[in-house]
């Protein structure tokens, strides 16, 4: 009896432990896990760099106005193991990225999938990005 | 054939009482109550053997995970055995973090500075760990951050006064047949490993070994008169990255920054230079 309860006890602080370990290092908590969002544009700058590397791409709406995004991508480090290059995306390539958008509202978000000018897909390896519910696409 | 096979089933059994102990919370050694097959003499090859990038291995087993561990998994670890005044404060912390983590505001991090994770959290092995053997030295470089340990062998471990605080201490390290012990002291106040708080008298106690040709251990056992109630052990696995070399990791340009509030943002935009 006593030893289903420290068992019990045991599982309760892994849980509560795994939470922890979980955001250890980054908390993507800022990014809207409930819905994302299809970004169709024209790419202005792909900033290779760490902690992020991030694609800056310009939007432009039904009316014609231009909206500016700040996409986050993960490390370069994951991205090239992934296969990605530098080379891959540059100013005045038109891109559709999916993203987790940031909940504050800012233009920006979390990239879960690229699309190329060419069609091919890319994955950026985002951590547990099974978590983030997809938006159907609307055209 | 048949030798190791036997030898990996044994292993998987070990590990799965090993998993059995943790859950009832026994903090001891648990790497050393592996039965060691190999001799002394074996110990040679065991230096050059843990030579080589190694990956974080068996992360996602546990509560979050899936149900049947791989085997050479090691137990998952435990919370922090914090004395009663400490844990309060750990606690709290947590709760501030998960409170503000479910408003879509995180809490900043050593992390939202691009501060490395120093010692013992960069064993945790987010990117790929490299460890270099030569002459009275063994090195263990982490690729996120560019994080470098330098573990003096054979040495006596200095006096704690006479170790300046830094993110990874002052490490000494022998071999004790096929396992490297390490022994580490003087970690700065604010390097905290799972938000855990530490005295200036912390001591982290390495034993590292392989549980199979391409499995490393790390038995990590922390110990801190002051905040713990009695040793914390956490081990970690890593599985061996035959061909990678470690890529370069230079914080570039870091646009997480922490406003007033203490909340991580991102800048949206290029850096104005």
């Amino acid at each position: 009896m006593s030893r289903t309860r420290i068992v019990s006890m045991a599982s309760i602080s892994l849980v509560l432990f795994a939470s922890v370990i979980a955001r250890a290092h980054h908390s993507f908590s800022m990014f809207d896990h409930t819905q994302t969002r299809t970004l169709k544009g024209t790419v202005t700058r792909f900033q290779w760099t760490n902690p992020h590397a991030y694609i800056e791409l310009d939007v432009t709406d039904a009316n014609g106005a231009v909206q500016h995004f700040s996409i986050e991508c993960t490390s370069i480090n994951m991205l090239q193991r992934l296969g990605w290059r530098s080379t891959m995306i540059k100013a005045g390539d038109q891109v559709k990225a999916v993203v987790a958008p940031l909940l504050n509202g800012d233009p920006g978000g979390l990239l879960l999938e690229l699309t190329l000018p060419d069609g091919r897909k890319l994955d950026p390896g985002v951590p547990a990005a099974g978590s983030y519910k997809r938006t159907p696409e609307v055209d | 054939m048949m030798g190791i096979s036997t030898r990996v089933s044994h292993l998987v059994g070990v590990s799965a009482m090993l998993a059995c102990a943790a859950a009832l919370q026994i903090a001891r050694p648990l790497l050393a109550q592996v039965p060691s097959t190999r001799s002394a003499r074996a110990g040679q090859t065991a230096q050059l053997d843990i030579e080589g990038a190694w990956e974080r291995y068996g992360m996602f087993f546990g509560p979050r995970g899936n149900a049947a561990p791989p085997p050479n998994v090691p137990p998952p670890a435990m919370p922090p055995p914090l004395k009663p005044q400490y844990r309060a404060e750990w606690q709290a912390a947590v709760q501030r973090a998960r409170e503000a983590d479910a408003k879509g505001q995180p809490l900043a991090t050593g992390y939202t500075s691009c501060l490395p994770d120093g010692m013992p959290a960069m064993m945790a092995a987010m990117f790929p760990l490299e460890i270099l053997v030569s002459k009275g030295r063994v090195t263990i470089i982490e690729e996120a951050f560019n994080q470098v340990r330098r573990i003096v062998m054979d040495q006596p471990q200095k006096p704690l006064d006479e170790v300046e605080p830094g993110f990874f201490g002052h490490s000494v390290g022998r071999w004790e047949g096929d396992t490297l012990v390490i022994d580490t002291i003087g970690i700065k106040d604010n390097v905290r490993y799972q938000n855990t708080p530490h005295s200036p008298q912390m001591r982290i106690s390495e034993r590292i070994k392989l549980v199979s040709p391409d499995i490393l251990w790390d038995e990590i056992t922390i110990e801190d008169p002051v905040t713990l109630e009695r040793p914390w052990v956490v081990t970690y696995a890593y599985k061996r990255m035959p061909n990678y070399t470690l890529l370069e990791y230079v914080c570039e340009d870091n646009r997480e920054f922490a406003d007033e509030q203490g909340r991580q943002r991102i800048r949206i935009g290029p850096r104005k230079d």
